[in-house]
């Protein structure tokens, strides 16, 4: 475009005043920079400001933050800490950079296309909540409340979460952390010891310590990874049980190359070995346990060598690690892990490593499970209300499908009821903080889903692939611009000889939040009051949400904030076994239900002729898709290698850095490609992924379809029968190269 | 005509400038804005131009809706990418809020200016244009210029084709570069260093 005038010689004409005069008369009479008092050259406002909780995953180390400016320049870990200290990991020193990411949601966005063809605009919070509020309140109007499915994740859905659940009424609400995680590990535990084992687990005085699938120094959660490091300084030996050379499996006494989906076997015969043998802990067991004699029969199948042939293990080793265990009990780390969705056959499992953890004597001693004694808090939100079962579809036709679920409704249940309309319509969906475009398996399945309603909404803090999908579009404040979760927790006195001591985190603000992001207590109320729920609004703050949280602990954020963040008070130490303890080795409640009541194995699915099983698992740098377009992560770890075997890689005719793409059994192919890593580390009937990456949506610069989405090629189900907990470990692939799909050698 | 009614002339220029990278709203932009907008464009010889944007501009059903969505598209979020977020540190860090903008914020602080409470980001192109139009009322013509040098050109000059080339909007095509014609200065010899 060119003008027909220099700016100077426009600037320079007689007539200048006839086109600035009017201009001058439309330009906005404010400005948001304004003349002020010349402060001193030099000053750059440095603060420290405590109190920051981490969110980049789950774990909430606790920092402290570096502001110039108004500007959040570093974050580190809080000195005064009893937790992760003064560390904090990649990710969490990232989190500047999810702070101030380009691609940040800034304003609420009505979508004016199509639900997954998105055309954004902006609009007023005004008009955003009223939409919600109406188009929610017409879904339950016309539908009920079981109308409606929620999809939270996160600190910040917790509130919404049970708005949703216990005063809208619906029990359709899907935890990711529950539903496509630990639920079933949780759930297990508490068929098995009465509660969800969390990772109570004292590794820094554990003699041994036994991974069966865990992959410390991949997964990364500070405080955790320390406790860990510390028990192998201490001289724990390590047992690592996976069909991958993980980080673990490379600091290992053993490493147990293990078949996938077999785990239970294994355990099963470490038991059967050891109750054979004589080699568990008899007292343990008189005192604590219940069902020793039908255990012991229903598990007595399981030799060394039946499970060495189903297992694919060598059956000394079996015994080798059994023997290790024994020798060393009851100062044994038997983890009980954390993601557990992996086969359909994981509620089993679980029982299984309760039961072994119970076999040695292993609860609440030094180096075994050993809860810590937290500080208490007052519980503060949406009061519960009873909205009995009629609409709860696990109950559905009185039947209770999957007895051991996690709180909500399971995930596969919500799907079936919502595309195909039956027993009942569900026609609005809210998603908040999760995004089930890669957490859940089957794509195609959670489009249908989103296709299927009235309304939906999403609240978040990144264009996530899920918010694709989105009628509204709302911008949350991050976990660096709100008051929010509170983390306790204590230390032992036995792992560090010092006096137990508790502490309170709650988390402070460390910046103000920009653009026009708002918290998750303000957007709930003001649904709640469009919905007409104004008279049952618990708090109207964030701040005010964690001060009556606090109140059983008698302090306040105010009192926290002038102790540095962090509330430290006299713990007490990690007791004994209580006399009330008691482990279900055989569970009549469990048989009752029409389940095993002894931890039973289940076989999975082979690896069909030309395929490998596709495994997953957590990067170091990132948490799942959520950390994805963070560039400082991004540039650690770029793309997702895809672990090949090396003589299958040789039969392939693949070498290391081959660019590869992959269709499953299915059919279903990848969207992107990535590289392959060439590896002995890795079972020839397996390939490995790290999780998360292949973001669809191109919202995202940085990370959009970079590396290859393994959720995309998770399309075949499998659900826990107990739990109703999905199974994602069970899908089958080819790699494609060159527009040639490779038959996997066998 | 005195250096300082041009001084002020030119002030007027950059905030309505601002004006016209604002989130589009009926409230302001009504048939006063688009008589001084598409007056401003005749004069500088865009009449072509200007009269594609009126066009667009009356077939549309909702001319502001229309470029409410082209705004977002372009400088918030959109699908399938946002095109040009409209902050210096952005093109200078590759971040939000980097060290470039803390490099604008301690300009402004070192002319005497701060920023206000509600304000965006320090180094919005809005508020980077308001800043330059504050500095001219002042007759810092001096600061103006090593304003525009140091720290808006070497990112504008990005952001401009960016959004010259992406837009679907003529509108916005006019608008950068009007704001690129506005804060280039042309060498002695009477061309300007990138011409409009």
């Amino acid at each position: 475009m060119a003008f027909n005038v220099t700016r100077r010689k426009f600037l320079q004409t007689a007539s200048l005043a006839a086109v600035s005069i009017p201009l001058s008369k439309v330009v906005c009479a404010e400005t948001g920079v304004t003349k002020a008092s010349l402060e001193p050259k030099g000053t750059m406002n440095d603060t420290t400001v405590v109190g920051g909780l981490c969110e980049m995953c789950f774990w909430r180390c606790q920092m402290v933050g570096k502001v110039r400016d108004g500007q959040l320049i570093k974050l580190e870990g809080n000195p005064k800490s009893i937790d992760n200290g003064t560390s904090i990991c990649a990710r969490g020193n990232a989190g500047i950079k999810l702070l101030y990411d380009v691609d940040r949601l800034k304003y609420p966005l009505k979508n004016v296309g199509k639900r997954g063809e998105p055309v954004w605009k902006r609009i007023s919070w005004q008009e955003a909540l009223d939409e919600c509020g109406s188009k929610l309140k017409a879904v339950v109007d016309q539908h009920g409340p079981q109308g409606i499915c929620v999809f939270p994740h996160g600190a910040s859905a917790k509130y919404p979460m049970h708005y949703f659940e216990r005063t809208v009424g619906t029990h359709n609400v899907s935890e990711a952390s529950f539903f496509q995680c630990r639920g079933v590990r949780d759930t297990a535990y508490m068929a098995s010891i009465n509660e969800a084992p969390e990772e109570y687990v004292d590794m820094a005085n554990a003699k041994v310590i036994f991974l069966v699938g865990c992959h410390f120094g991949e997964n990364i959660h500070v405080s955790h990874t320390k406790n860990y490091i510390k028990g192998l300084q201490n001289g724990a030996k390590l047992i690592v049980a996976d069909p991958r050379y993980s980080a673990s499996a490379a600091k290992s006494d053993i490493w147990v190359q293990i078949k996938p989906g077999t785990d239970t076997a294994y355990l099963l015969a470490i038991m059967n070995y050891l109750v054979q043998n004589k080699k568990y802990n008899q007292e343990f067991v008189t005192n604590h346990t219940a069902g020793f004699d039908k255990f012991s029969q229903s598990i007595a199948e399981w030799t060394l060598d039946k499970a060495a042939k189903e297992c694919e293990i060598p059956a000394a080793q079996i015994k080798e690690v059994a023997d290790l265990l024994a020798a060393n009990a009851p100062n044994v780390t038997i983890h009980p892990g954390r993601f557990s969705s992996w086969y359909g056959n994981d509620f089993q499992r679980g029982r299984a490593l309760a039961c072994l953890t119970a076999l040695l004597g292993a609860y609440y001693v030094k180096g075994g499970w050993l809860p810590p004694k937290k500080p208490k808090l007052s519980k503060t939100s949406w009061a519960a209300e009873e909205h009995g079962n009629e609409h709860n579809l696990n109950y559905h036709n009185n039947k209770m499908h999957h007895p051991y679920a996690p709180p909500g409704t399971p995930t596969e249940l919500i799907r079936d009821c919502a595309i195909s309309g039956k027993p009942y319509p569900i026609k609005g969906c809210v998603v908040w903080g999760q995004n089930p475009m890669q957490t859940i398996p089957n794509q195609e399945k959670m489009k249908q889903v989103f296709k299927a309603m009235d309304f939906v909404m999403c609240v978040d803090v990144m264009p996530t692939d899920v918010t694709m999908w989105a009628d509204i579009l709302l911008p949350e404040s991050s976990y660096l611009e709100r008051y929010d979760e509170i983390k306790v927790g204590a230390t032992y006195v036995k792992a560090d000889d010092k006096e137990p001591t508790q502490y309170i985190a709650p988390r402070y603000p460390m910046v103000e939040p920009q653009f026009e992001r708002k918290d998750q207590v303000y957007i709930t109320n003001e649904i709640a009051k469009r919905m007409g729920h104004e008279k049952d609004i618990p708090v109207q703050s964030l701040e005010e949400l964690v001060n009556k949280t606090l109140e059983a602990s008698k302090t306040t954020l105010a009192s926290i904030k002038a102790e540095g963040g962090i509330h430290l008070q006299p713990g007490k130490p990690a007791g004994a076994v209580p006399e009330d303890f008691m482990v279900q080795l055989f569970s009549d409640e469990i048989a009752d239900a029409g389940f095993p009541g002894a931890p039973t194995y289940i076989p999975v699915e082979n690896v069909p002729a030309g395929h490998a099983r596709l495994l997953f698992g957590r990067a170091p740098v990132h948490s799942f898709s959520r950390t994805q377009n963070n560039i400082w992560l991004h540039h650690a770890m770029p793309v997702n290698p895809v672990w090949l075997n090396d003589t299958v890689a040789a039969k392939l005719g693949l070498k290391e850095g081959d660019s590869v793409g992959f269709i499953n059994s299915e059919g279903v192919k990848s969207r992107t490609t990535t590289i392959v890593k060439v590896t002995p580390g890795i079972r020839k009937d397996c390939v490995y992924m790290y999780h998360g990456y292949g973001m669809v949506n191109p919202m995202l610069s940085i990370c959009g379809g970079k590396g290859v989405d393994e959720q995309s090629l998770i399309t075949k189900i499998a659900i826990d029968p107990e739990s109703g907990v999905h199974g994602m470990r069970n899908n089958f692939v080819k790699l494609t190269k060159d527009g040639k799909t490779l038959d996997m050698p066998a | 005509m005195s250096e300082t009614s041009t001084s002020q002339d030119l002030s007027f220029f950059y905030r309505f400038l601002a004006r016209c990278m604002q989130y589009p709203d009926p409230q302001w932009m009504n048939e006063d804005f688009f008589q001084a907008f598409f007056n401003l464009v005749d004069t500088l010889g865009a009449t072509s131009e200007g009269q594609e944007i009126q066009n667009i501009l009356t077939q549309s059903p909702d001319p502001i809706e229309a470029l409410q969505i082209e705004y977002t598209r372009l400088f918030i979020n959109g699908a399938p990418h946002v095109v040009a977020p409209p902050y210096a540190s952005v093109y200078m860090d590759k971040s939000l809020q980097g060290a470039f903008a803390l490099k604008t914020l301690s300009f402004y602080r070192a002319k005497g200016f701060v920023m206000e409470k509600d304000a965006d980001l320090p180094d919005h192109l809005i508020h980077e244009l308001e800043f330059l139009s504050l500095l001219v009322q002042e007759n810092d013509l001096a600061g103006e210029e090593e304003f525009l040098t140091t720290l808006f050109r070497p990112w504008y000059k990005q952001f401009c084709p960016r959004v010259g080339k992406e837009t679907r909007h003529p509108y916005y095509r006019m608008v950068v570069n009007l704001i690129d014609f506005f804060t280039t200065e042309e060498k002695k010899d009477g061309f300007q260093c990138n011409e409009a």
